[in-house]
């Protein structure tokens, strides 16, 4: 690819215009990167370009009553606006990502904390202990946590009431208590990000540490003013692709209530009713113009986050 | 490199990083979690009769063996939208096949078997390919709706064979027929009637439920009453004690510590709730529009009421409670009536022997009604072999009942056979309910069917399901204003699939 630009610079970017060798060269990049540029196209590209010319259109698996495929202009649209279970799980979305991803930022980089801190022992074995979670097949995971789970015979709850607490949470059936089971659930795994902020902290340079040392700067003021700023980095991948990840958040309800959205409708995620209309209730074209919706909103998100990025995101190696 | 060359790759380069951070495999931060690929379990649908009670097991799918050499036709029979996919059917579905193709050398039979939670999106997948399966059963209403226009009206090939009829009651056979045709032939039936437990009448010195239907019934001044919905609340509510041995009409009464309700509607959704007022649809005959009939919100708010106010309904919370039988709920022998289907047979074997069966209670004008769940084989619209797709469906409702029947635990809707099977409930049964109540249902069945069509059916079900938690959760549900609610959002559903 080096070669192919660097020819380009010379001799422009298509193929004419280019001297023979180049053209050789570019023809072998081409050749080369060719299985993913077909497979980008054939099952990225080109299959989104299609949803979008799904929404215009009332494809559905079954045509009920008989009813031709037919173009609908924007009538999804505007029936994706007056469905109050769109903005309602949308709002279910919102309501647990508000929760879900403070955690899910801050605990990763607290626990990388503890594990880069020089006075702890069997640093290894805590690193193993925090990770292994992760590599647990997902689908396994929900099970075992629904077991755990269980308001009568979960292990949990036998424990809260050999402390002595009667009142335990009926943890997935209260609407009250679903959302901080689901965040359990996933700080289980949060080990691929304790894991990358411990990475990054491992990066920053130790003189700064002495500095702040030399200066009196407590554990706090350190924390606060060198680590996080440093690991900046690191920080805003994690809320990107978590934003992204909470945005798509699915399969937990999914396994574990059948995508039922109990209780109360409290679990029924945006994504969920996105897979239900595309499966459930087979509607291609409906469940398109939702799935179009989540990507306008996740791409406005991400570009906020993008835009908003240097006012507190530090590129140690680069300039402001 | 020039300016336009330039602004082509960083365009290309972008898109590409928008498709990609859009693609499935992004690695989210905690607390959710990374897309693993695999296969989840299908939403939740309407509940199937007979063994599907039982959760089906895991039994892996088994694709469609490649198309038969020579000229023989081939037909696939797709098993798993209602009961059928547990191992021990296996062996009696794989004899029908067996003895179907060893008497027609013209048709290759093949079954494909998939598990009750992967039925419906292998079926839709089927469908959406372009090869369909040619019979598919058994399978309830409820079943077959989520499949609206896909099947096949077999009332030309009725005509064509001299398919015989008069072995049914007519009731089942218009059970049905639709307006898009005669969609299927009866096989399987389950009536409904009420399960009562006669102790519990006995140790409040009630008159059991009438087993007859348009009988009155006996209340405890001696005057004979309609046996109606009131009737029964009436009833319901001297059955219904709490701890301290009261009742919700005696003063001190404490909901909160209710040892044995009077009544339990299992399994039963909002549609068959205000079917228990008269059968109705919830779409006008412009097959478009959303109706909520009168009376099925007198039904709804009498069943809240029977929850919240008059405290002989249990709620969500006390059905789904293991001391009340975790969803199973006649079961766990503190119910003293239950309305449920003939199926329910296959799950009551902890709620003591000495139960019996009544007469469903008449509507408020005095209609009788039982609803019915009824399971068929259906051929699918764009079988490319209808014809050979009805001699499989005439085989097995004919020629292989008996075996199929008492594989899938249904009740046979041909008279001739109905006697061998309430033998055999007898047997199972020692203290011999009167299963002529049953039978006298057949005619009284509900049509339109508590399960019959709305447009984006899957959908519909899915919202009322939601409204139904609702009531059944919240005491102070504002019925009114959310079943105003449940129209617009009705309204909204059906014009996704009708628009």
């Amino acid at each position: 690819m080096a070669a192919v630009a660097t020819n380009s610079k010379k001799n422009g970017f298509f193929l004419w215009g280019m001297s023979p060798n180049s053209r050789r060269e570019a023809i072998w990049g081409y050749i080369f990167l060719s299985p993913w540029i077909i497979g980008f196209l054939l099952f990225t590209l080109i299959p989104t370009v299609a949803t979008l010319g799904f929404t215009f259109t009332n494809i559905v698996i079954v045509q009920e009553g008989a009813k031709p495929l037919a173009f609908v202009g924007l009538d999804n649209y505007t029936t994706l606006v007056k469905d109050s279970q769109v903005w309602e799980s949308l709002l279910v979305t919102l309501k647990f990502a508000a929760i879900a991803l403070p955690i899910g930022i801050l605990l990763p980089i607290a626990l990388a904390l503890l594990l880069n801190s020089k006075h702890l022992r069997l640093a290894n074995l805590f690193r193993t202990l925090f990770y292994l979670p992760y590599i647990i097949p997902f689908v396994a995971a929900i099970f075992l946590w629904s077991g755990m789970l269980n308001p009568g015979t979960g292990w949990i709850n036998q424990a809260l009431r050999a402390f002595g607490i009667a009142n335990t949470p009926n943890w997935m059936e209260d609407v009250n208590w679903v959302y901080p089971s689901l965040v359990l659930i996933g700080i289980w795994g949060i080990g691929n990000d304790m894991m990358i902020s411990l990475a990054g902290l491992q990066g920053v340079p130790t003189e700064l540490y002495d500095a702040a040392k030399v200066d009196g700067a407590g554990f706090l003021t350190t924390t606060l003013n060198v680590t996080l700023p440093m690991i900046s980095p690191i920080i805003f991948y994690n809320l990107t692709l978590g934003i992204v990840g909470l945005l798509q958040y699915f399969l937990v309800p999914l396994v574990l209530n059948s995508g039922t959205g109990q209780p109360g409708n409290a679990t029924l995620f945006y994504n969920m009713v996105i897979y239900k209309t595309f499966f459930t209730y087979q509607n291609m074209s409906y469940g398109a113009t939702m799935a179009w919706l989540l990507f306008l909103i996740t791409l406005g998100i991400t570009l906020v986050l993008f835009k908003t990025q240097k006012y507190w995101v530090y590129y140690a190696a680069e300039s402001r | 490199m020039n300016k336009k060359s330039l602004l082509l790759i960083s365009l290309l380069t972008a898109m590409t990083m928008l498709f990609a951070a859009c693609a499935p495999a992004v690695q989210p931060a905690a607390p959710a979690q990374p897309a693993a690929p695999v296969q989840p379990a299908a939403p939740a649908a309407p509940a199937q009769p007979a063994a599907a009670v039982a959760a089906p097991t895991e039994a892996a799918a088994q694709p469609a063996a490649p198309a038969a050499s020579g000229n023989k036709v081939v037909i696939k029979w797709f098993i798993g939208l209602g009961t059928g996919s547990d191992p021990e059917q296996q062996e009696p579905q794989k004899k029908a096949v067996a003895d179907f193709n060893a008497a027609h050398p013209n048709i290759d039979l093949q079954m494909e078997v998939v598990t009750y939670n992967a039925a419906y999106d292998t079926m839709a997948t089927e469908l959406a390919s372009g090869n369909p399966p040619d019979v598919v059963g058994p399978v309830g209403t409820s079943g077959a709706e989520a499949f609206h226009g896909a099947w096949l009206d077999m009332t030309d090939l009725i005509k064509e064979t001299n398919y015989d009829l008069t072995n049914v009651d007519p009731m089942t056979v218009a059970f049905f027929k639709t307006d898009q045709g005669q969609l299927g032939l009866p096989f399987a039936i389950y009536p409904s009637e009420l399960y009562y437990q006669p102790a519990m009448f006995d140790e409040v010195g009630l008159s059991y439920p009438p087993h007859k239907y348009g009988d009155k019934y006996k209340m405890p001044d001696g005057s004979m009453v309609d046996w109606n919905y009131d009737t029964l609340r009436k009833i319901a509510m001297m059955l219904t004690v709490d701890k301290k041995g009261k009742t919700p009409n005696d003063t001190g009464f404490d909901p909160k510590t209710i040892v044995q309700y009077g009544f339990v509607d299992s399994d039963q959704n909002l549609r068959g709730i205000g079917n228990y007022w008269g059968p109705d649809s919830i779409v006008e005959a412009d097959g478009k529009t959303v109706k909520i009939p009168a009376h099925y919100v007198a039904a709804w708010k009498w069943w809240y009421a029977g929850m919240w106010k008059d405290n002989f309904i249990p709620t969500q919370a006390v059905i789904q409670s293991p001391e009340f039988g975790a969803t199973n709920s006649f079961n766990s022998g503190k119910f003293a009536m239950s309305i449920n289907h003939l199926w329910y047979t296959c799950c009551i074997e902890s709620a003591g022997n000495k139960w019996d069966i009544a007469a469903i209670p008449a509507t408020p004008d005095g209609k009788k009604v039982a609803e019915m769940n009824a399971d068929t084989f259906r051929i699918t619209k764009n079988s490319k072999h209808p014809k050979e797709a009805f001699e499989v469906v005439r085989y097995l409702i004919n020629d292989q009942a008996l075996n199929l029947l008492k594989t899938y635990g249904g009740f046979p809707a041909r008279k001739d056979l109905q006697k061998d099977f309430l033998a055999a409930l007898d047997e199972k049964f020692p203290q011999k309910p009167d299963w002529q109540v049953m039978l006298d249902a057949i005619p009284y069945q509900d049509i339109p069917n508590f399960e019959s069509y709305t447009p984006n059916y899957q959908e519909t079900i899915n919202r009322l399901g939601t409204f139904q938690q609702l009531m059944t959760a919240q005491g102070d549900v504002d019925m009114d204003k959310e079943i105003a609610k449940l129209k617009i959002d009705l309204q909204v559903i059906y014009d996704k699939k009708t628009k």
